[in-house]
């Protein structure tokens, strides 16, 4: 049963993106899809040249950017939540996403995004890892992270370098086509993308995911205290700080090519583990799947939404996730264990 | 078979030195009870023994070898270890934890094989959990959380066990057991080393007591000669006496 849900959702992913590619506010729709991806049987005509223009340039990077940037951030959270032994760590509670905008702002406002398109991914990881460091310096104490210190540390880096990224939008307002896309790119959004967005954004994930694998099960003996873990033969403050660059990793990519997207990745692996328990060989599976739906669906919400309201995939995130981490606050503050 | 032994280890935390030249070993078929007030080191001493804290001067051993020089898997396979507080913050099943004993004998991506099955149904049999094995643990009390600790280090099959309060929170019937249970492994050759302030409990079980005092092991003895009304009374500033009254009373299984 347990094992089966994976495949469940494989198959919901499928159909999320499906139905991402064939509906926008404009056309080609569904049939102008099928046209497309049957093409090659014979059975269908041919889509036109504009359709599949449409389809292999515009809504396929994008949906790839959405599929990937929400399996790693919900695999950044999920990786985060065991090695500091705190369901409330995620990538955008303890500032790491905060420290990749930084950096990918920096390389946008001074132009190193237009030399290489792996210049802004690289500024994010450096951000994400300074700040990540941070956190291990501020908030840890003997190997133990508890909430209040974590959330703690994560108020005030957020604030920290949310400020020092306006303060870059800022420097460079003569520059307004700069500024304005940072602004943009800040709120989290998909437009836009290309294939060298969803290259970089699939190889990061692939990259980061393949790193932590073979320790997934050290994620387990992890969330034991650290002379626990010590004891049945793991390090635990090596095997904590290599899973958790592993992490940073994964929040870059998604930062720098998608924006801020915030608690996805602290609330994916709450509903994974209400799927398929704590266990992380299979959690690690179900949380990247899930991650990746609710990505898809939630910019399919903003792509169908009115187009005077510029709805951005940030503030969707937002909005649909701040409830849910205010109900696990309080259930903290009830004394229930999360 | 394997010993360990503490030599002159000294440990500093924070401004305080906790442990200043501690000798003492734990050697196999022998149940050794550990004891001293608050503070005394007790915790830092079994830290320092299993290898999670590296001591300011002094060394400890394990066969003869440094413990901080053993490969990690090779040292968790001789030497088990069952900390003070054992809460984990998401719900794994008691049996999934105690799986987790079996780290050592796995590789990384080695799948379970028959001997970690029946070595973690048999950690949960001497510790009377199976029942609630298959329960998320956030459910258990805390002396069921602490025996499924417990079966969790027994299941590494490790000839040394060491543990910091295992009786904690335990109630009298299961404290009882746990001191018949380590008992029993002492009489099968396994050694063990309890630190704990249930002097009743297991010094009359245990084969030596050591006494952490003024950051040395001050009394190192058989349990009688140890908790000498002396002993008791430099150690633990309190005096001890032979029961007149219907209270104390000894309760037994």
């Amino acid at each position: 049963m347990k094992v089966r849900l994976p495949l469940l959702l494989l198959f919901v992913l499928v159909v999320a993106v499906v139905l991402h590619l064939a509906f926008a506010r404009v056309t080609p729709g569904l049939g102008a899809l099928c046209d497309w991806l049957f093409a090659w049987t014979g059975l269908t005509e041919p889509a036109s040249l504009q359709d599949r223009f449409v389809f292999s340039s515009i809504r396929t990077p994008r949906v790839l950017v959405a599929v990937f940037g929400g399996a790693a951030l919900a695999l950044a959270g999920t990786v985060m939540q065991a090695s500091f032994r705190n369901p409330l760590a995620s990538p955008d509670i303890i500032g790491t996403a905060a420290g990749a905008a930084f950096g990918g702002a920096i390389a946008i406002v001074a132009g190193w995004s237009q030399l290489s398109v792996v210049l802004t991914p690289l500024a994010a990881l450096c951000g994400a890892v300074g700040v990540t460091s941070l956190v291990f310096v501020l908030a840890g104490s003997h190997g133990r992270f508890s909430v209040a210190n974590l959330l703690l540390a994560g108020i005030a880096l957020n604030t920290l370098f949310g400020a020092l990224t306006s303060f870059v939008v800022t420097l460079a307002f003569s520059n307004y086509t700069a500024s304005s896309q940072v602004l943009f790119w800040l709120m989290g959004g998909l437009d836009n993308r290309t294939w060298d967005h969803a290259w970089i954004t699939a190889g990061g994930f692939a990259l980061f995911a393949l790193l932590i694998w073979p320790r997934v099960r050290e994620l387990d003996l992890l969330t034991l205290r650290d002379d626990s873990a010590h004891s049945l033969g793991i390090n635990a403050v090596k095997a904590r700080r290599y899973l958790v660059w592993c992490a940073c990793g994964l929040t870059a990519t998604t930062v720098a090519n998608s924006g801020g997207i915030a608690f996805v990745g602290l609330i994916v692996p709450h509903l994974a583990r209400l799927m398929v328990g704590p266990a992380h060989r299979l959690l690690l599976p179900t949380a990247a799947l899930l991650g990746g739906i609710l990505m898809v669906v939630s910019d399919l919400g903003c792509r169908m939404a009115p187009a005077d309201w510029n709805l951005r995939l940030g503030v969707v995130t937002a909005i649909a996730g701040s409830p849910y981490f205010l109900y696990l606050l309080a259930r903290q503050r009830s004394g229930v264990k999360l | 078979m394997s010993s360990l032994v503490a030599n002159m280890l000294s440990k500093q935390l924070g401004q305080k030195t906790v442990l200043h030249g501690v000798s003492m070993q734990v050697a196999p078929g022998e149940l050794v009870l550990l004891a001293g007030r608050n503070g005394a080191g007790k915790s830092t001493l079994l830290r320092c023994l299993i290898g999670a804290l590296e001591p300011d001067a002094g060394s400890a051993h394990l066969d003869g070898k440094p413990i901080l020089s053993w490969q990690p898997m090779a040292r968790a396979r001789e030497v088990a270890f069952v900390p003070q507080d054992n809460d984990v913050p998401f719900d794994f099943t008691g049996r999934e934890l105690v799986t987790m004993g079996r780290h050592p004998h796995r590789g990384r991506s080695e799948s379970l094989r028959a001997e970690d099955l029946s070595a973690v149904e048999r950690a949960l049999d001497l510790l009377d959990a199976s029942a609630f094995a298959d329960r998320s643990v956030m459910t258990l009390s805390g002396g069921e959380q602490r025996r499924i600790a417990v079966a969790r280090a027994l299941a590494t099959e490790a000839p040394l066990v060491l543990l910091d309060e295992p009786t904690s929170n335990l109630d009298l019937e299961h404290a009882l057991q746990l001191v018949a249970l380590l008992r029993g492994l002492a009489d099968n050759g396994q050694g063990v080393l309890v630190a704990s302030h249930d002097l009743n409990l297991f010094a009359p079980r245990c084969d030596r007591v050591v006494l952490l005092h003024n950051g040395r092991a001050d009394v190192d003895e058989a349990p009688e000669q140890a908790l000498s009304p002396e002993n008791v009374e430099r150690v633990f500033g309190v005096q001890s006496h032979r029961p007149k009254d219907f209270f104390p009373r000894e309760f037994t299984l």
